[in-house]
């Protein structure tokens, strides 16, 4: 025969209940953390591997070597020099080629169009360059 | 007086590039120059082998660590002048020979290539500032990354072929499709010519260089005969300090007196 639950017997139940619900909650709290702390580092890792993608996509066009094969031959020298001297204006540029600085400043352009170099405006000089710069990583 | 840059090149494997740019490199600092001897050979380096007597290996900085950004350009090279007793300096900078370092470089990207050749102009010019009057490369055969760069960087290159047809062909279209299409000087060095080269008088050796200007229009810079103890010398031997008579060391003599007074100007 059960014994009848006094009222103190019925509250520590319920607070027992209401303990261990708690606590339920809790750990699934934890792992809804977790979870989302791992889903913004998968985030992050899928931001950096587009970022790689982007970056190997734009080097497509890396004016490598072997790529100055493929290129005209009056823009071949403007790439030669500009791996020597790294940042230069169209007239450092013929300075090297001993052509004319015109000539240069059009060669120079039409490889920023092809997408080969960059250029800056640097007070009332505009820089041509190799770009962008890659990360030298083993 | 701003540094020379020589690149020694060639179509094909087993022309005697290594020796004649290690030999070159010798003969140059024995006339009192200084000299820096590079190992643009990643493929299959042999300058560490040569002179691997003379350093400590491995040296505290690869040609190929320099590319890869681990260190200075000026920590590249190894003053081996001591071991030879050379009247000038010879600097030597050496391609990493492990088979890791290797496949390292055949796994590089395009951008990677990018970066290397404009080290590869960035190291000439500490060479200038150091007051380093010539630049030998040791390359790759064929068309590689590593040789391509080279050329670009030189001021001449010396296309080494041996008489066999194969070669001269090979040579042909290496001058007309990426000499020429880079517009980069070039110099023929016909090597391990047949023994009646040698046998022969200068006239016969003419001979060869004119036929040899003839079918791949470009100057011929030398004729070496093929000198069976050549061959058969330890490739750690720099027959240019240890026996300067031989013809081949002469022959070899001419080659940089040709350079020095006449191409190079």
């Amino acid at each position: 025969m059960c014994e009848a639950e006094t009222p103190d017997f019925r509250i520590a139940g319920l607070l027992a209940r209401i303990i261990s619900e708690l606590s339920e909650a809790n750990e699934k709290l934890e792992l809804l953390i977790s979870l989302n702390r791992k889903l913004l580092q998968n985030q992050e890792k899928l931001r950096q591997t587009s970022d790689k993608i982007k970056s190997s996509e734009e080097f497509e066009f890396a004016p490598d070597v072997m790529a100055l094969l493929s290129l005209p031959m009056s823009l071949r020298k403007t790439v030669m020099v500009l791996y020597k001297l790294e940042k230069a204006t169209a007239k450092d540029i013929a300075k090297e080629t001993k052509r004319l600085r015109a000539v240069e400043s059009a060669s120079a352009n039409r490889l920023v169009r092809l997408g080969y170099l960059t250029k800056k405006r640097e007070g009332r000089d505009v820089y041509f360059c190799i770009q962008p710069q890659v990360e030298v990583t083993e | 007086m701003s540094i020379k840059t020589i690149s020694v090149h060639s179509s094909r494997g087993g022309t005697g590039k290594t020796v004649i740019a290690t030999n070159l490199a010798a003969i140059l600092a024995n006339k009192g120059f200084t000299v820096a001897l590079l190992d643009l050979d990643f493929r299959a380096p042999s300058l560490a082998m040569v002179f691997s007597e003379g350093i400590k290996l491995p040296v505290k900085c690869w040609l190929n660590d320099f590319l890869n950004g681990k260190c200075d350009g000026a920590q590249v090279f190894t003053d081996v002048s001591g071991r030879y007793n050379l009247k000038g300096k010879l600097l030597i900078g050496l391609a990493n020979p492990a088979i890791d370092a290797m496949r390292n470089v055949m796994e590089k990207s395009r951008a990677w290539e990018v970066t290397a050749v404009k080290k590869l102009f960035s190291l000439i010019s500490i060479l200038n500032d150091t007051k380093v009057d010539f630049l030998v490369s040791d390359t790759s055969p064929g068309m590689q990354y590593s040789s391509v760069n080279a050329i670009v960087s030189s001021d001449i290159s010396i296309m080494v072929t041996t008489l066999d047809s194969i070669d001269l062909k090979g040579t042909e279209d290496m001058l007309s499709e990426l000499y020429d299409a880079l517009e980069k000087k070039a110099v023929i060095l016909a090597n391990k010519a047949s023994p009646e080269t040698r046998i022969k008088s200068t006239k016969y050796n003419m001979n060869v260089a004119d036929k040899l200007e003839k079918i791949l229009k470009h100057p011929v810079i030398g004729v070496i005969p093929c000198y069976c103890d050549v061959l058969q010398s330890e490739r750690t031997s720099l027959l240019a300090v240890e026996k300067p008579n031989h013809p081949f060391v002469k022959n070899l003599a001419e080659v940089a007196e040709k350079l020095e007074k006449g191409y190079l100007i």
